[in-house]
Formats: C-alpha cells, structure tokens, sequence
C-alpha cells in the first residue's frame, strides 16, 4: 500500500520510487534507504512520488531532516512527478527552498549530474 | 529551585562558551525541584546529588571555602580537589533560578574572581535568552506552517467541493485524502447513508487493509453512527475497541456528521494520528480543525443533496410544462417574459428564447387587445378569464384562444408576476375535423364534452360492424379511365359515409370499394345493431338517388352488398408511432366481412346477434345455415332484400 517501489542508483543519483501515503512510515522507510547509500558516500537523491499522492506533515518533516543530513556532506535532495497538493504542502512546509522539483526522473538526473 | 524551560538546549549554550575560551574549570549545574538535572564541565557525568545546602539557600553569589563547608565525600563528587575555594553563581532565566555556575579555585578567591564569575553567568544568561530565542522563532515558524497549512486545507476543501465535476465517489475521495493528510492521520473512510436502504455504505476509504474494511451492515442504530446521530457534532473515539467498525485503531479516532436537514446523512473517519515517534492520540486541539473541515463537507454535501432534489423537481415542473397542451407563459413582476412552454412556443410560432426577459409590450406589439388585458392583470389580483379570444402569433397568424391571466404571488405573499395561460382553439378544431372525417360531429362534440366516454385504449367491447362493397366494381373500373374511377368512388363514399354518419356510425377504414363502420365505439351509445341494420337501408336509399345521378352523367350504376355482424372485439389505437389508427380487432370483424361477401347485390346479410337485437325485424328472412372461411359451425343468417 504504502512502500518503496524501487531504490537504485542512476549515475551518481539515488532514485526512490514511491507508492501511497508519505507518512511517518514511508518517511522512516526512504531515510533507512537513504541511510544506506549515504554512507556509501552517496549524496544527490532524488524522490519520485508520481504514485504518491498524498503526504503528512510528519513525512514531510522526515524528509527536511533527511535534507539537513544531505547538506552537512554538501549533497541534495530533489523530487519529481509531484503532485500539485503535495508540491504545495511542501512549499508550506519549506521544503522547496532547500530541494528541487523536476516534472520527470530524465529532467531531473540531468540537472543533478 | 524552580524547573529551567524545557526547551532551553543547554548543551549549546556551554559548547558555545567553550569555543569562546570562557572556561578554565568552570562547572555549570542546571537544576530542577529535585535537584541537579545536568552538570557540563565535569569529567564525568554525575546526577541525583544536590548542591551544597549553603549554596542553595544563597541569594545570588557567594564564594565558600570548600573545605571548611562541604564533607570530603561531596568534595569528591563534585571533583573540587584540588580547590579549596569555589564561587558560586546563580544562573536566572526568566526571573527563576534554573542552574548554578560554579568556579572553583586553589586560592582565596578575589574580587576580580568575583567580577569573572558575574560577567560568565551574565553571558551565559544572555546565550540561554539567545537559544531560547531561536527555539522560539523555531517553533512559531512551525506553527506558522502548520496554521498556513490548515488554512490551504480549508480552501482546498472549499476549491475541492465548489469545481467538484466528478463524481460523488471521487469527490469523497479527494475530501478524504485531504483532511487525512492535514490531520497527520494514519486511516479514514467516509460514510454515506443510501436513500433506499438506509445503511451506510463506504464511499471512500484510504489506507485500511482488507480486513480492516467495514463487512458487516452499518445502520444509525448501532456505534459510533448511532453517537453521532446522538451528538451530531464531532467525536474523539477513545475506545475504538468496543466498537466493530474502529477495532483495528491502534490509539483513537476522531468522527464527524455529515448532515442534512438534521438528519444523520454520513460521517467521515479518521483513525490514529501519527507522530514522528508513532502513533500518537487525536486530542482536542485537532477536533477543532476536523470539526470545522468536516463542517464545510456536510454544507457542500447538504447542496450537493438541494441541488440534486431542485433539479429533479425542476426537471418534473420541466417535463409537466413541456408535456401540457396548454400554452403557459410567466411574466415577471417587472412585466419580463421569463418562462415560456413548449406549447406556447408552438402556439405563438416562437422559434428562439431572443423574447426572454424582454417586455410584454414588445414581444406581444401585434396584439393590443392581449397587452391592454395583461396590463389589467398587473393592476388587480383578480384571475381574468378570457373566451375565444383572438391573437396574431409571431409571424402573423391568427389564432383563436382560451386565456386565462392569474397574478402569481411568492413566498411572501408578494406580487411576483402574472400566470398567461392559453388553449388554443385552433387546436381543438383541428382535433375536431381530424376526427370529424372517422365519426359524425354528434360522436365528436359529446367525446369532447364528456372525456369519460371515450376509449382510445386497448378494451373489449361490444361492437356492431357493417362491411359494405360495390359488386363487379374491379371488372367496372377497368372499363374506365381513372380520372373516373376516383370521383366515382369519391362521390360514392361521400354519399354513403352521410349514412353512416346521420346515425352515428364510426368510420374504420375504406378499404378499395369497401366501406367499414363501426357502431359502438368509440362512444357506446343505445342499440348499436338497430343503427347499424337502418343505416344499411339507408345506403340502398342514397345509392338509388346516387346511380341516378351519375347515369346523367354516363357513368356506370353501381351495386352494393352489405354484411353486418356485433360481437366482442379489441379497440384501440393500433400500428406503429408513425401510423396509428383507431380500429377494432376479432373474429366479430372477419364474420360481418364473410356475411359481406356472402350477400348478392342489393343485399344486407345479418347474423343471429345482430338479428337477436332489432327492435324491428320487418323484411328479415331467415336464411339456412351457410358455411363461412374461418367457422367450422355454421352460420345462421338473415337477409334483407333492398
């Protein structure tokens, strides 16, 4: 329901796939699957949500702290295929200032390479 | 000692100082009522030991010789070997003391140490205000976002249900979603209660598995439906597990009412809030913003509900109107068309909706008698009846009409405009002389007065039918030119039809030379069988007067002969929409056309039935028994010679 499709390496760009509520649960699932390839030194990640449509304030925050822990090893956080209702929750929340929204994963691998 | 504020980042404020190089062997102690909390600066981290009784009991700073004051046992604990003398110092936050500086020294203290340990607890006051600060800008941002986001909700539910297009299902779960996601929720379903049954199904659901799914069948009676109904505002469910519907919540929930008309119509769930550390316990706080979300989807859904039942109804006013004969025309109180039917539309010849709001006066300028009426109506309350009233329609036509003016009235008893309701006579002439050419205008004018009487519907009934046709006619009309052959017959059918009709018969159908005539229907009237027999020889009389008058003219004498039978038969209006004809149907119609055929020229052949049922008999001969096509009996008759 709510859950990981698929977390892989394009280039130098972690790419997650997501499915359903961006909740506390998916929000700890895409840290703990950061977590592994941060200390790989991997440090661009990127978050497709285009089969997530909704998100809570409590995923949201899980990612800012995933952002903050990507900007101490000068990395970045960006996402794609947002759905307008969470792009405008996230720019409430202050995401947006810290992280970039790409329409597609191409759009986005080739800004982040 | 009074508890410093929890959300003072204490370890900040020391790793701070220390950058600065503020300490040497400074020690800072932070206290709650219990005693000391957090002591930064030491080797070791030691808890649950108090300060020195001296020291807490002093006002602000004081300077103690350790030795002479604490037991060698505290003196190990706080690690002041090998200091003798210690300054003690007061850290305030907010008016209350909340931790103590402790600068320890191997000498007698002095002033200037005194001086030192004022100017650190000074700045350590400051950097604690500061850190406060920033906890609080912190926090107020926090909140900012979460009221702008509550506030966005609260548009987006408005934006959600004003542009909502789709349907009701994907309406419900848009809303859903929505107040789920601004209420940090882990679940939700909406409920909706269906008109017919009155059990609530589920329109939306999100994130329950499938055994958490509503199976069994929710009624108002039962469970938080039944609270709600009880409460009709919104609820938080502390005990989900005494009830079957939310045993699965792993905290609470919180419900709310969607209600119409003070009726119980659904409610919208939502199970355990989350937290960053798990599910946490809805509580008051997000009642308030579910309360008032949910309040703006009953409202929507309430219109949702008044709008579907005014278009319904409008829709039913629509059908009535358009279906009516009558012509209805609404004129408003400021004397603006508003509302025009189908029938007046036909009526007046009115092909576009361009009269629409406009005046009376200019879309009826042809008919000043009407405008001059219209303007009585709009000064008295009266109704005003008008017969055979005469009216031009828009392209110049006259009509003749039956009117009637009503002033119409509102809510509040005000004037709202004038009722203009028409027949048009026209109309009901051309029904008249449509009908006119099937039965004599006797049949016509006693079917319009007396509605009850006419039968156009598939019945039973008894009738009596008479066939008529011309002997030899095929082999006759083969000898003549067609131009003679049709005002032959034409002139033939028009004198027998005046027969027919001068006794109130029913025109079925002419079918070649053949006459068929009903008595009985559509209108039942007394001894259907007598007029029938009499108008038979009434025909033999007028084709006698007939044949005398076109031999003047050459042409050919025509013979009839006539079969009459009464019996049971369907009537009504029978063939396809584009050709329907009144007629009757049954073995009586298939035995009055044997008889017909059977009889010679100048013949009325009757049967026992018809017979059975004359008044007078006179010149009827009974004949024997014939076989006919169709009857396995034979067929007793008797035959009138003309």
């Amino acid at each position: 329901m709510n859950k990981i499709l698929e977390a892989s390496l394009n280039g130098e760009v972690l790419v997650i796939k997501t499915e359903g509520y961006l909740n506390k649960d998916l929000g700890q699932d895409i840290q703990n699957a950061a977590q592994e390839h941060i200390t790989n030194g991997i440090n661009q990640i990127l978050i497709d949500l285009e089969k997530s449509n909704i998100v809570n304030s409590i995923g949201a925050s899980i990612i800012i702290e995933l952002i903050e822990q990507l900007q101490e090893s000068e990395g970045t956080l960006a996402f794609c295929n947002l759905a307008p209702i969470i792009e405008k929750t996230f720019k409430i929340m202050g995401l947006t200032k810290y992280c970039s929204c790409y329409s597609n994963e191409e759009d986005a691998i080739e800004a982040m390479s | 000692m009074k508890t410093y504020g929890s959300d003072l980042d204490l370890n900040e404020v020391y790793i701070n100082l220390k950058s600065q190089k503020k300490f040497n062997s400074v020690q800072l102690h932070f206290f709650n009522q219990k005693g000391l909390v957090t002591s930064i600066g030491l080797e070791n981290y030691f808890s649950g030991i108090s300060a020195p009784e001296k020291v807490l009991n002093a006002e602000n700073s004081i300077t103690l010789d350790l030795k002479d004051s604490l037991s060698s046992s505290e003196m190990k604990k706080f690690e002041f070997h090998p200091h003798r003398y210690a300054w003690f110092s007061f850290i305030h936050f907010e008016q209350k003391k909340i931790g103590l500086l402790v600068l320890p020294s191997a000498n007698k203290p002095t002033s200037s140490n005194k001086t030192e340990i004022n100017s650190l607890r000074l700045l350590i006051e400051q950097q604690l205000q500061l850190s406060h600060l920033k906890q609080e800008i912190k926090k107020t941002k926090k909140e900012l976002s979460d009221k702008t986001l509550e506030t966005e909700s609260l548009i987006d539910v408005t934006e959600i249900i004003n542009t909502q297009k789709q349907a009701k299902e994907q309406l419900f779960s848009d809303i859903l979603i929505m107040i789920l996601s601004i209420m940090n929720a882990s679940k939700g379903l909406v409920l909706i209660r269906d008109k017919k049954s009155d059990f609530f199904n589920v329109e939306a659901l999100f994130n329950l598995n499938k055994d958490e799914e509503p199976k069994h069948i929710l009624r108002i009676t039962k469970g938080v439906l039944k609270n709600l109904n009880d409460s009709m505002s919104s609820l938080i469910v502390n005990d989900p597990e005494n009830y079957k519907l939310l045993n699965f919540a792993k905290k609470n929930c919180i419900v709310s009412p969607l209600e119409s008309n003070n009726q119980l119509e659904g409610a919208i769930i939502l199970v355990d809030k989350e937290s960053r550390h798990g599910t946490i316990r809805f509580t008051n706080q997000d009642l308030r913003l579910f309360d008032s979300l949910c309040k703006k989807v009953s409202l929507a859904y309430d219109n949702i509900q008044l709008i579907d039942s005014l278009k319904e109804s409008h829709k039913l006013v629509e059908n009535i109107m358009s279906s009516i004969t009558t012509g209805i025309i609404m004129i408003n109180v400021l004397g603006e068309i508003e509302f025009v039917n189908n029938s007046a539309r036909k009526i007046f010849s009115i092909d576009n909706d361009d009269f629409l709001q406009n005046h009376y006066f200019m879309v009826f300028q042809n008919n000043p008698n009407l405008i001059e009426l219209l303007e009585e109506a709009e000064s008295q309350n009266e109704i005003i009846f008008e017969n055979n009233f005469k009216i031009d329609d828009l392209v110049g036509t006259s009509h003749e009409i039956n009117l009637t003016l009503s002033p119409a009235f509102n809510e509040d008893n005000e004037r709202s405009g004038i009722v203009f309701s028409f027949e048009d006579l026209s109309n009901l002439n051309k029904l008249k002389s449509t009908f006119k050419k099937y039965v004599s205008e006797n049949i016509v004018d006693e079917l319009l007065k007396n509605e009850t009487s006419l039968e156009l519907g598939g019945t039973q009934n008894e009738v009596c039918i008479l066939f008529c046709d011309i002997r030899g006619f095929t082999a006759m009309s083969e000898k003549m030119k067609p131009e003679e052959v049709v005002y032959l017959l034409n002139n033939y059918f028009e004198s027998m039809i005046d027969v027919v009709f001068s006794n109130n018969g029913t025109l079925d159908k002419i079918i070649g030379d053949e006459l068929m005539v009903l008595y009985g229907v559509p209108l039942k009237q007394e001894n259907d069988a007598q007029r029938a027999v009499d108008s038979a020889k009434q025909m033999f009389q007028a084709l006698e007067r007939f044949n005398d008058k076109i031999a003047n003219e050459g042409l050919p004498k025509l013979r009839i002969g006539i079969g009459i039978n009464q019996g049971k038969v369907v009537c009504g209006n029978i063939g396809s929409e584009r050709q329907m004809n009144y007629t009757v149907i049954g073995d009586a119609v298939n035995l009055a056309a044997r008889l017909c055929s059977h009889a010679k020229e100048g013949q009325i052949v009757i049967s026992k039935s018809v017979f059975s049922k004359l008044e007078n008999h006179q010149g009827f001969d009974e004949k024997d028994p014939i076989f006919v096509k169709g009857k396995t009996k034979q067929i007793q008759n008797w035959i009138f010679n003309a």
